[in-house]
């Protein structure tokens, strides 16, 4: 995708959006899914969750909140291969203020972790917040076994991770070789013990399977900047574009789908969104389901 | 100031600069930037300024800092090694828990010049050696390849009990934070090859069972350069001729065995300024004072005959590296990024761990080399791809390298620098194996218009019973740095699909 496809159907789909408001909503009037543009990551991040319902929807006080972002590559905010600082910054004040005992930040990267937690910027934002930052450690990870996996019937999973109250996935939408995209179901990696890469034959099956153990309260999409291609890892900002959006609901599937549509790709292509709907993980139909949209005026 | 508050000022010197020491080891990691501090320890040391520039025939101007000690014992005679020197330090330590009865070794303690003699031969004709029995590199990789990992693997497990167990597991997990984040990598070191150096040092401080500072006396090179110069040491041991009541206790509290059989006269090239035995003398008539070498009688420190011998073992050992310094190529050994040509590499090297230390806070993968590498070559630091990578944004080995073995990189020139080329082991890799898709080894690519590179064939996979796309992995060799994360991160057990060799490294020439 170039800049040119992408501003072509950033602006086809805000108008498809512009003309269908009404069907938005579902009977609750709460949204399960907004797309917020054009303003700066904090801005943005801070707004979807408004349009979603307030952050007190999804916490509760005394929570303990597992915050799971894209953060495993030694890579600089601007190369787009880490979720953006300010978007967790955002959430984690967020979360704090629906009165959240303790929010936690981790991820296992792939590259040495201080590096990757340093460099992503997202460390220090983090302390600065008041969460938790933690290293991923081999000791912490507990076999948890999934009785309905087609492929996998168990794996190691972080047990931060799986102990906390609440879970928010706030991956970056990017190019990945492999599944084509690396949006939310992929983020579960960061989660995962064991040899990952063993993961990667048959590949969709698994990362649904594995998605069945957790499911995400919130799953907030960074598109603030798009890695299009040489992703995950990337490192050449030829390959980046700005997006300015954010992505965020409570349907992890209808996410996931919407962000391959802001990626300027058909949903349907993707074996893993029709795997996740057959698995009852949520709704795959993005011409049925569409966001609420916001634009920021400049 | 009486002889005990002396004796307390010596400790209290010895343990600050051995507190220094540690530190020098401790802040060798990622975060920090000080590299000059890191190196203190080592810049000082003549051996090294020495070894390095004759092994090679270049001279470094940042082997000047070593002159200061190299003529410290023309005041101070051998103040360093009883007052500084960290291996020293830990020698005093281990006597005190070992040392059950002193035994003199005067006979023996003429080896030390022989070694010193021998090596520096060795050292003209091309060979730099002084690694294996220099005392301060080898106390600096004992603490920071050995005697550090242990203790965090240690404390790690420790912490890490409590914290399963549920005792007091906040605290404990901010201690493990702390540690983790600032002296250490999250993960616990991995380590190939520490064997020889532990070997090393255990053999050193096993020397305490037999008598009190044995290394220091009889095997030190680095003691006895400086006891060659402190023959001329102002400072010296003055005892008061007419209040000597030949009791012999200062002879018996002498961890060097300095003090000749008269109990007056002292043996400055082996004295080392301990202050002990001013506190033993009963009659208090022993002190330390400034004053010209007077005549002594100096017991000869080589015979001709052993110097004659040293000239043969040296050459006999140079003909010995030269003909096994080049076996069978090993095209799996990858030396650090900036490592200069080998046989400079492993002249300049001085095995003191300071790049194996700071890597394992980074990619891990630099550890020091046993095998496959030649008898020159014993020690030096490789990059083993099982045990971690290299980090492409790191440039720490060649900051912190003393001697410029490995050179300094700008990092802009580091990511650019070729250490090796990845090549596919199509009998293992996944895709060519099994007909699937992997990618493992080309999502971890650092390079940003990525070395592996993949082909998309259509093939019927009975797996899946269908159609599918393969991606089969392919390098190009003129992006590959040879980084080994590949290597490192491949998916296939054992011996992996994917493996670095050191075709078209790059290695600088000086």
């Amino acid at each position: 995708m170039d800049r040119r496809h992408f501003i072509k159907n950033s602006l086809l789909l805000t108008g498809s959006v512009f003309f269908n408001l009404n069907n938005l909503l579902p009977e609750s009037g709460i949204p399960e899914l907004v797309l917020v543009k054009n303003g700066n990551p904090e801005q943005m991040t801070i707004k979807a969750i408004e349009l979603l319902g307030g952050i007190k929807r999804f916490i509760n006080k005394r929570d303990v909140v597992f915050i799971k972002p894209n953060m495993s590559w030694d890579r600089s905010v601007e190369y787009a291969a880490n979720t953006h600082p300010l978007i967790v910054k955002a959430v984690i004040e967020a979360c704090f203020s629906a009165g959240a005992k303790k929010v936690i930040v981790a991820d296992r990267t792939c590259q040495e972790a201080r590096r990757c937690y340093k460099n992503s910027g997202i460390q220090e934002v983090t302390k600065k917040a008041g969460a938790t930052v933690l290293f991923v450690r081999e000791n912490q990870f507990v076999s948890v076994s999934i009785p309905e996996g087609e492929v996998l019937k168990s794996w190691e999973f972080y047990r931060p991770a799986l102990e906390a109250d609440k879970y928010i996935n706030i991956p970056i939408l990017k190019h990945h070789n492999l599944a084509g995209l690396t949006i939310g179901f992929k983020n579960i990696m960061g989660i995962l013990g064991g040899n990952r890469g063993r993961i990667h034959r048959d590949f969709n099956r698994k990362i649904v399977d594995l998605n069945r153990v957790i499911k995400p309260t919130l799953t907030i999409i960074d598109a603030t900047r798009i890695l299009t291609a040489h992703g995950p890892s990337g490192g050449n900002l030829k390959d980046v574009i700005k997006a300015q959006t954010i992505i965020a609901g409570t349907d992890r599937v209808l996410t996931e789908a919407w962000a391959i549509r802001i990626f300027g790709a058909d949903p349907s292509d993707f074996p893993l969104i029709k795997l996740a709907h057959s698995a009852g993980m949520g709704k795959s139909d993005t011409k049925k389901h569409k966001p609420l949209t916001y634009t920021f005026q400049k | 100031m009486n002889h005990k508050n002396l004796i307390i000022l010596r400790k209290t010197i010895q343990i600050i600069f051995f507190f220094i020491f540690i530190l020098t080891i401790a802040v060798a990691v990622y975060p920090f930037k000080a590299y000059f501090f890191t190196k203190l320890f080592l810049i000082i040391d003549p051996l090294n300024a020495i070894g390095t520039q004759t092994a090679t025939g270049r001279f470094n101007p940042i082997m000047l800092l070593s002159l200061p000690l190299l003529l410290s014992p023309i005041l101070f005679g051998r103040a360093f090694c009883g007052w500084i020197c960290p291996l020293g330090t830990t020698i005093d330590l281990t006597d005190n828990i070992l040392n059950k009865r002193h035994i003199k070794t005067i006979k023996i303690r003429r080896v030390k010049y022989f070694l010193l003699i021998l090596f520096l031969l060795l050292s003209t004709l091309g060979f730099q050696l002084f690694w294996l029995l220099d005392p301060l590199p080898i106390i600096w990789r004992s603490f920071a390849i050995i005697i550090f990992p242990i203790a965090y693997t240690l404390v790690y497990g420790f912490v890490e009990l409590f914290i399963n167990v549920g005792i007091l597991p906040d605290f404990f997990s901010r201690v493990n934070e702390a540690i983790s984040n600032t002296f250490f990598s999250p993960h616990p070191p991995t380590a190939s090859g520490i064997f020889l150096p532990l070997v090393i040092f255990l053999l050193i401080l096993s020397g305490s069972f037999i008598s009190k500072r044995f290394w220091c006396k009889n095997l030190c090179p680095l003691g006895a350069l400086l006891g060659i110069i402190a023959r001329w040491s102002l400072l010296r041991r003055h005892v008061v001729t007419s209040q000597c009541t030949a009791c012999s206790l200062c002879d018996q509290t002498c961890k060097m065995d300095a003090i000749y059989d008269d109990f007056t006269s002292t043996n400055t090239s082996e004295c080392i300024i301990c202050l002990n035995c001013t506190t033993t003398c009963p009659t208090y008539s022993t002190e330390f004072k400034f004053s010209p070498p007077t005549k002594v009688k100096q017991e000869a420190n080589l015979t001709r005959r052993s110097l004659i011998f040293a000239g043969i073992i040296s050459l006999l050992g140079a003909g010995f590296l030269k003909l096994t310094a080049k076996g069978k190529e090993n095209d799996r050994l990858i030396r650090p990024p900036g490592a200069v040509t080998e046989e400079d590499f492993n002249d300049l090297c001085i095995r003191c761990g300071e790049c194996i230390r700071v890597c394992s806070t980074s990619g891990g993968c630099l550890q020091p080399g046993i095998t496959g590498m030649g008898i020159a070559g014993l020690m030096t630091p490789r990059a083993d791809y099982h045990l971690g990578y290299c980090e492409y944004e790191c440039n720490l080995c060649g900051q912190i390298c003393p001697t410029e073995a490995i050179q300094k990189l700008k990092l802009k020139e580091k990511k650019r620098y070729k250490m090796g080329t990845a090549i596919i082991q199509k009998d293992r890799c996944i895709p060519y194996r099994l007909n699937d898709n992997c990618i493992v080894c080309e999502e971890h690519c650092p390079i940003p218009e990525k070395a592996i590179k993949l082909d998309e064939k259509k093939i019927f996979s009975s797996f899946y019973n269908s159609e599918i796309i393969v991606k089969y992995p392919y390098v190009i060799p003129e992006l590959c740095i040879g980084c080994g994360i590949c290597e490192n991160k491949c998916p296939v057990e054992g011996e992996p699909g994917i493996i670095v060799i050191k075709e078209g490294e790059e290695r600088i020439k000086i």
